[in-house]
């Protein structure tokens, strides 16, 4: 082997003045390969080199397949920047920051259980009070490894984070308790929504807060409102005038004064107060588990009647501005909040008596002072649960509702416009305004049978985690109207309602946008104001004819005579 | 999604909430294993479940030696019995858009299709339309649509033949936030050297597909980050349900679709 592959050096001094070999060939051969390409500075040589030194050290299968892709994989890796002059400096991996956050988020947790086992020890007679104080955290995990098992869910890292990031909201936040309502995505972010109940203090502190800003004088505000915007209108007229007469050119025809419009906005919806109906539970969300927790605001009854109008997607802002017609009130943590108090009322679903009103024990009072729209209602202790073919029957009578109906007033109590005024009429006049016939929609506890169904399909379909084993199935029940929600319910004692979507409900056969509002009628329609055929000489002719006055006396004076027939013509044309 | 990966994609796997339990995993990997035996399939993918009222429809597609063109799609609602989809019909793909009306569980169904804009004489106006053709058709518009890969996922041999790239790397941190480096898998509809020339580092074995950055109106794809940014999922507006999922810098992608076969409409209102 040596003799027939010589080294270089000796090769070229051994074959100067030779004729044709194979040595002389293979160096030609060499020479040529070894060619530098002009644009790269790279040759064929050491590119095959490289080639062949990767696949025998990696030793990939089928490598002559995919041959074009290793040359290109090598030729690739060259083209690597080098960083020698940033050779100290560590790239952090991307995901710093949100470990960072996280890495908060856990040692604050991490504290809080810390503090609370050291005040058990000190204090086991306190026992009972600090549980109370301890806001209740629904356990997550536990559900969503049901919801795993029927097809739903979070991802274990996702659903642990949240856990924690759940507990995080019940230390830092004045809640009692807390459960997660699910996930809504977005253009650019996605929200995790939390929702929660306030502590008493806290909710008594809002209460106020609420009354403090709403009740005293709403109706002097907006008179002012209106009488300020009078004056300003006034104002501008006025200076209007003024400027006009300064130049002293020809003065232009004076004007009448611009029409004002007479139209009044029917009187606002009052908004429910924290603690009831809409805004019985506060809802905090964020974009990523370990973010801070942001409350959302209350939600008005315009905001849920404006946005139950239009399609919109959420942006992952919650200061983005939502530009839709017909207008809608506020940044898109309103339309967010808006979108969830509809969900939560559409799609909060139980097994019937999961459920009771009070607190389930016999000799409790129903509340009944806020009116019927609003019991409370509290987990059945005597729920026994029901069997897996009763829970997922097409008919769906075992399922009910726990979300009170969000009437067309976007109040889940009905509000009655003319209350201020009843009295008044009362006293005057019997036959006033006629009273208003009061919304009602379907009561809590209503069964899911009673929905309206859509496309010929019912609201919900209903489905059996398992048929192989069905000792362990759960029924699972997703809803139609609201794509992503879902809930479920074991033959035991445990159900749960989760929300994963857009936000968006299904609108068949799509969604049509509000048409605008007709233009308003100038003037009543009557005679004088109807288009008819102008009259034509012959018919000018014949009317002139039937009119002629009767031939005169001829001694009369015919001035008189011919004056009076051509007034009442005027007048008829006219 | 590669059946035999389906364990380790589980958790990976979300669309709209919706995810893989065991079960159906343990079903779909053995009865999708026997057809890929029985038919010879290179490849056998999961590609979606369609809800239906009475059993929904679970999807699977094999592939033989062209991963775009020869590809056969098959139904099932209990996993026992896989039916062969027939091709779908421009006619009957055209019917599907305009039926809003649920599927029904029943691949025999007959749907009468009234098109209201036709006259009332003329034969069209009143169509029937078998439930399998319209599952059909609707896959059909589904794949067309949105059925995506990662760039770089799909090569084209220089005999023309498409292929899974069996030594695919995945793509990198930055290149997986771009809507380019995803392409539509379907016959390419733009102009070859629009879909090459658009990028620097072309490739003629690549960026011989549609590359997603191009669709219509800015906007309808979604692209987030997920799990401290190591997956890439990506949605589409237009047909709610479709997700697409890739592990940066692992071969570990996948296309499923979860909905009710209905294409989104108002994705002009949403934006």
């Amino acid at each position: 082997m040596s003799q027939t592959f010589m080294l270089e050096p000796d090769i070229i001094a051994a074959t100067e003045n030779v004729m044709p070999d194979l040595n002389n060939d293979l160096v030609l051969a060499k020479n040529f390969l070894k060619q530098q390409s002009g644009a790269t500075g790279d040759s064929l040589y050491d590119h095959l080199v490289d080639v062949v030194h990767k696949i025998l050290s990696q030793k990939p299968p089928d490598v002559v397949d995919n041959f074009e892709q290793y040359s290109w994989h090598v030729k690739q890796e060259k083209f690597r920047p080098n960083f020698d002059l940033l050779n100290d400096i560590y790239l952090a991996p991307p995901q710093l920051a949100l470990i960072r956050r996280m890495e908060e988020m856990f040692r604050l947790v991490a504290s809080k259980n810390q503090k609370m086992e050291d005040v058990d020890e000190e204090e086991q007679e306190l026992d009972l009070e600090e549980d109370s104080m301890k806001p209740r955290i629904t356990d997550l995990i536990e559900h969503n490894y049901y919801f795993r098992e029927c097809g739903y869910g979070l991802s274990e890292q996702e659903c642990y984070a949240v856990y924690v990031a759940l507990n995080m909201l019940g230390i830092k936040e004045p809640v009692a308790t807390v459960r997660f309502f699910g996930k809504i995505f977005g253009t650019k972010a996605n929200y995790y929504v939390a929702e929660a109940d306030l502590t008493i203090e806290e909710l008594d502190r809002r209460i106020r807060e609420f009354e403090m800003k709403d009740m005293p004088g709403e109706g002097e505000g907006g008179e002012e409102d209106r009488a300020q915007e009078m004056e300003e209108q006034k104002e501008m007229m006025g200076e209007g005038e003024g400027k006009e007469e300064k130049p002293k050119e020809p003065v232009p025809p004076k004007l009448p004064p611009i029409p004002v419009s007479t139209w009044q906005p029917p009187p606002p919806i009052p908004v429910e107060r924290p603690g009831q109906g809409v805004n019985k539970k506060v809802y905090y969300v964020c974009n990523q588990p370990g973010e801070p927790w942001v409350c959302l605001p209350d939600v008005t009854p315009n905001q849920i009647r404006v946005a139950r109008l239009w399609v919109r997607c959420m942006t992952g802002d919650l200061d983005a501005e939502v530009i839709t017609f017909p207008p809608f009130e506020g940044t898109e943590r309103n339309y967010l909040r808006a979108q969830i108090a509809r969900i939560q009322a559409a799609t909060s679903i139980s097994p019937q008596g999961f459920y009771t009103f009070g607190s389930g024990e016999e000799e409790e009072d129903i509340d009944l002072e806020e009116g019927a729209g609003d019991l409370a209602f509290n987990p059945n202790p005597f729920y026994q649960g029901h069997t897996l073919k009763d829970l997922v029957d097409s008919n769906l009578t075992y399922w009910v509702h726990h979300g009170r109906h969000i009437l067309k007033q976007g109040r889940t109590i009905w509000w009655n416009p003319n209350a201020g005024m009843d009295e008044a009429i009362e006293e005057e006049e019997d036959e006033g305004i006629p009273p208003i016939e009061p919304e009602t929609g379907p009561s809590l506890f209503s069964p899911l049978s009673e929905d309206s169904r859509l496309e010929g399909q019912n609201a919900w379909t209903a489905r059996i985690s398992s048929t192989l084993v069905p000792d362990r199935a759960v029924a699972i029940l997703r809803s139609n109207v609201w794509p992503g929600a879902v809930a479920y319910s074991t033959t035991g004692k445990k159900s749960e309602c989760l929300y994963f979507g857009w936000g968006l409900k299904s609108q068949p056969p799509n969604f049509c946008p509000l048409q605008l509002p007709r233009p308003q009628d100038e003037y009543v329609i009557g005679p004088e104001v109807m288009e008819m055929a102008d009259p034509t000489f012959a018919d000018e002719e014949a009317y002139r004819i039937a009119h002629l006055p009767p031939p005169p006396p001829p001694m009369r004076g015919e001035g008189e005579g011919e004056e009076l027939p051509e007034e009442e013509e005027e007048e008829d044309e006219e | 999604m590669n059946i035999h990966k389906l364990w380790e994609y589980k958790e990976y796997v979300n669309v709209n909430g919706k995810m893989l339990s065991n079960e159906l995993i343990s079903l779909l990997q053995n009865s999708l294993t026997l057809l890929q035996v029985e038919n010879h399939f290179t490849h056998i993918q999961y590609w979606g479940q369609l809800f239906a009222v009475d059993a929904d429809y679970h999807i699977a597609v094999g592939i033989n030696k062209d991963a775009i063109t020869d590809k056969k799609y098959y139904y099932t609602t209990d996993f026992k019995f896989w039916g062969l989809l027939p091709k779908a019909k421009k006619k009957y793909k055209h019917l599907s858009l305009l039926t809003t009306f649920p599927f029904r569980g029943d691949p025999a169904l007959k749907i009468k299709v009234l098109d209201e804009a036709l006259e009332e004489n003329n034969p069209d106006r009143c169509q029937f339309m078998k439930e399998e053709s319209r599952l059909a058709a609707t896959i059909s518009n589904i794949c067309e649509e949105v059925e995506i890969c990662a760039r770089g996922q799909l090569i084209k041999h220089p005999d023309g033949t498409i292929v899974i790239n069996p030594n695919y790397y995945g793509l990198t941190a930055s290149e997986a936030k771009q809507l380019k480096s995803y392409l539509h898998i379907r016959p390419p509809q733009h102009r070859w050297n629009t879909n090459l020339l658009t990028r620097p580092d072309y490739n003629y074995s690549m960026d011989f597909l549609d590359s997603i950055d191009q669709d219509i109106p800015n906007g309808c794809w979604n692209l987030s980050l997920e799990q401290n940014g190591s997956i890439v999922y990506l949605k589409s507006l237009y047909w709610p349900g479709m997700m697409f999922f890739h592990k940066i810098q692992t071969p570990e992608c996948g296309f499923l679709y979860v909905g009710n076969g209905r294409k989104n409409l108002d994705v002009p209102f949403l934006l």
